[in-house]
């Protein structure tokens, strides 16, 4: 994957959105949309290419897991890289999230190193 | 004695035992009865006297009975409310409860404005940083020729030591500028990352302003229960203290400066 992927960041919170855009920028991935929640993001999803989606799990009227779930028994979108950014710390989320099909989880609040690892491992492995 | 008093004492029997027999039971261990090992949730003590303890499938009261005996409960403690003036406490709590959910999400509001300024000046500022850093790169470039020529022997007769100082000490501040800036980037991004405050304070609002939305819906209906039909009026809104957290739906009060000075022009001012 390269730094052309597409992403689609996925949170309701505008702040964290935008913080996570621009830290993909500074990652070296430009080529970012924004969507409110998992509903929004699932028809983004059907109607657009992403390569990419980092998502919270915590959102009004379709949350993360649901949205993981939609994506994951989708056939054209299952294939897509799920990264879950989100302050949901209990280890059932994280074992649920996993079990569920996510690329990657990582807890809030997290920093540019955490997001830039994850990401990059979680490429790494879509390409091999 | 009124039913309500009956039923209060028919429920303290079960509920709480008197003091009496709390006395009397001290020291004495309670023991199950009605089965032994079957999970039989009525306890009674060593003279025999048995007391509702929890419910049980198993339970000797009927199901039907328990929930005759809540709702008498219910119907008590709306009574005592009432009786032992705690109704008016208890209109002020709900009424309190909006305010309280109006200034959390006030709270809210806020801070999101102001994690989104935030973000706005990093923005801002890492442009700026960004032009400052193409223009340098530009000038060093340039610095480097002259550096090049004064060293050369054709100026040496015309460049001085100091003249050759000062060049040679703006190209390596040209030089260093790339690291300043990178240093820069990642002050900002700290600063970008501190914002993420909103998010988790965000949720954790959210879920407090849930929370007293339900205990405001449960109280308003505790409260419509157990005030007689003819006070059932809501008590004037006395307005907020401090800054307006929510001018919805206010004539009141002023949303924006332009109000302000549309006010103060009508006032002659």
């Amino acid at each position: 994957m390269s730094t052309d992927a597409r992403f689609l960041i996925v949170d309701d919170f505008s702040t964290m959105r935008r913080i996570v855009r621009n830290l993909l920028k500074e990652i070296g991935f430009s080529n970012a949309e924004e969507a409110e929640d998992g509903q929004i993001a699932l028809n983004m999803l059907k109607a657009t290419k992403f390569d990419f989606v980092v998502s919270d799990i915590n959102m009004p009227n379709m949350n993360g897991f649901e949205l993981l779930k939609n994506m994951r028994a989708d056939d054209s979108l299952k294939g897509i890289p799920v990264l879950m950014v989100t302050a949901e710390a209990k280890k059932e989320d994280i074992v649920a999230a996993a079990q569920g099909g996510a690329s990657g989880y990582i807890v809030k609040p997290f920093t540019k190193a955490t997001l830039e690892e994850k990401v990059q491992k979680i490429m790494q492995k879509a390409t091999a | 004695m009124t039913p309500a008093q009956e039923e209060t004492m028919d429920l303290a029997l079960i509920t709480k035992p008197t003091r009496s027999r709390r006395k009397k039971r001290a020291g004495a261990a309670p023991v199950h009865i009605g089965g032994g090992n079957d999970g039989v949730a009525i306890i009674g003590d060593t003279n025999g006297t048995a007391y509702l303890f929890g419910a049980s499938e198993d339970a000797r009261m009927p199901a039907e009975e328990v929930y005759n005996r809540i709702g008498n409960l219910t119907r008590v403690l709306h009574d005592a409310l009432r009786e032992l003036g705690y109704d008016k406490d208890l209109a002020a709590t709900r009424e309190h409860l909006p305010d309280a959910r109006d200034r959390l999400a006030y709270i809210a509001r806020v801070t999101g404005a102001a994690a989104e300024k935030v973000l706005n000046a990093v923005d801002h500022a890492r442009s700026v940083q960004g032009e400052l850093v193409q223009q340098a790169a530009s000038l060093c470039s340039r610095w480097q020729a002259v550096r090049t020529y004064t060293a050369g022997q054709a100026v040496q007769d015309r460049a001085t030591p100091a003249g050759r100082k000062l060049v040679d000490e703006t190209c390596e501040f040209f030089a260093g500028l790339d690291g300043q800036a990178d240093r820069t980037q990642a002050i900002l991004t700290d600063i970008m990352m501190a914002q993420d405050f909103h998010d988790l304070t965000g949720q954790v609002i959210r879920k407090v302003v849930a929370l007293a939305q339900s205990m405001e819906e449960q109280l308003l209906r505790l409260l419509i229960q157990t005030t007689p039909p003819d006070q059932r009026r809501r008590v004037a809104d006395e307005g907020l203290a401090g800054p307006v957290v929510s001018a919805k739906e206010r004539e009141d009060v002023v949303t924006d400066q332009a109000q302000v000075d549309d006010l103060l022009a009508s006032l002659g001012f």
